[in-house]
């Protein structure tokens, strides 16, 4: 643990810094905070607002109440963020069936090792690719089924998201709910 | 079964290429005729825990593949364990554990001489897939985690549609003792007086 000169001197020379100052160094600070989009709101394009006006449309029935087409729209946008979740994970799967996995191979410490002791003695080696795809059944159901083990750390991400869209659909039709049974009794 | 209305509304789940839509609506009409929705909300209701369902289905289709899968692995690996004599390595016997377990799938001779190795040791088959499990026991555990999040989200939104159905059926009894009660409602009788104040 560091001691409370340590920290205070952290403090010090944090301060200094002003950030990224080249322009690649700038650019890619202005992506910190963005992983995957799947917390952006659901409304990005035309035909995805045109589906969530028609379901919200259909949620709030020919209510005028500004209160119940405001839940009408959180459940229709929880219930498209879901779907867009679904789409992700099935793109996923997809994607590792197709090409094996979803990020280019890198090499293992043992090769690397391997590599620069061939450097030492003056020899050049070039890494054979690793082929992930080589490693993929190719029948049916096998392939998918790696595919899926492949992917599942990433999977178990997106079930985070998954579960938190249902839960805000949860909470918009509760309030929904007890919208219009006031509406009907105020 | 045709397609309500309420359902063109909803986003289409996106299936695998493998994964047939037929096979996924029947699951889904199947809910329809249990649950019997009513509205909208209770359509989405019906039609998450059809896609909950799809996806636990997936899942589990997946840990019997994964664990299929590490046989060969798994048999190799007993193998070699199995087949070295003391003051020998494991990979003096190496070559002869690899062309067995591979032969093991296919060849009857192969499997009988895999069967008489594990008897020797009072082992049999189960051991094989003993091993395939434990050495796929890191993503077998990841799978398991999913599927139970997936079922506590499935009894979930059981829950919802019979909380929400429940809540729609007190504020339509309410409603019509409302109508029974007459608060509200403009009575027969005193229409023509109301209507003659109004003159």
């Amino acid at each position: 643990m560091a001691s409370e000169r340590q920290i205070a001197a952290n403090r010090r020379n944090a301060r200094k810094s002003i950030g990224p100052r080249c322009g690649a160094g700038k650019k890619r600070a202005s992506r910190n905070a963005y992983r995957h989009g799947l917390t952006l709101s659901v409304i990005s394009t035309t035909a995805v607002a045109k589906q969530l006006d028609k379901l919200v449309r259909k949620i709030a029935g020919d209510s005028k109440d500004a209160m119940v087409l405001e839940r009408a729209r959180a459940i229709a946008q929880a219930e498209l963020d879901l779907a867009r979740v679904r789409r992700a994970k099935v793109a996923l799967i997809e994607r590792a069936s197709a090409f094996g996995e979803l990020n280019p191979p890198q090499l293992t410490v043992t090769q690397m090792i391997r590599l620069l002791n061939a450097f030492d003695r003056g020899r050049l080696i070039v890494p054979k690719p690793i082929d992930a795809l080589a490693t993929m059944p190719s029948q049916e159901p096998d392939r998918s089924a790696e595919a899926v083990r492949r992917v599942l750390p990433e999977l178990r991400k997106l079930d985070r998201y998954d579960r938190r869209a249902a839960a805000q659909r949860e909470r918009a039709v509760l309030e929904f709910s007890d919208r219009m049974k006031y509406m009907d009794n105020p | 079964m045709p397609r309500t209305n309420e359902l063109t509304l909803l986003p289409k789940l996106p299936l695998l290429i493998t994964e047939s839509a037929d096979e996924f609506d029947a699951l889904r009409d199947a809910f329809e005729q249990e649950i019997k929705p009513r509205g909208i909300i209770e359509q989405i209701y019906v039609h998450d825990i059809s896609a909950i369902v799809w996806e636990i289905l997936r899942l589990r289709r997946c840990k019997v593949v994964i664990i299929n899968l590490a046989l060969r692995s798994a048999l190799q690996s007993l193998l070699k364990q199995l087949l070295r004599q003391s003051g020998q390595y494991e990979y003096e016997v190496e070559d002869e554990a690899q062309t067995l377990a591979q032969s093991w799938f296919t060849v009857q001779e192969a499997k009988k001489q895999v069967s008489e190795i594990l008897s020797r040791f009072d082992l049999d088959e189960s051991a094989i897939e003993a091993e395939a499990i434990r050495r796929s026991s890191a993503d077998l555990e990841l799978l398991d985690r999913m599927l139970a999040s997936l079922e506590t989200r499935r009894n979930k939104a059981l829950g919802c549609v019979a909380e929400y159905r429940a809540s729609l059926a007190h504020q339509l009894r309410e409603s019509a003792d409302r109508i029974i009660d007459g608060k509200g409602v403009l009575r027969l009788e005193d229409a023509p007086s109301e209507r003659s104040t109004a003159a």
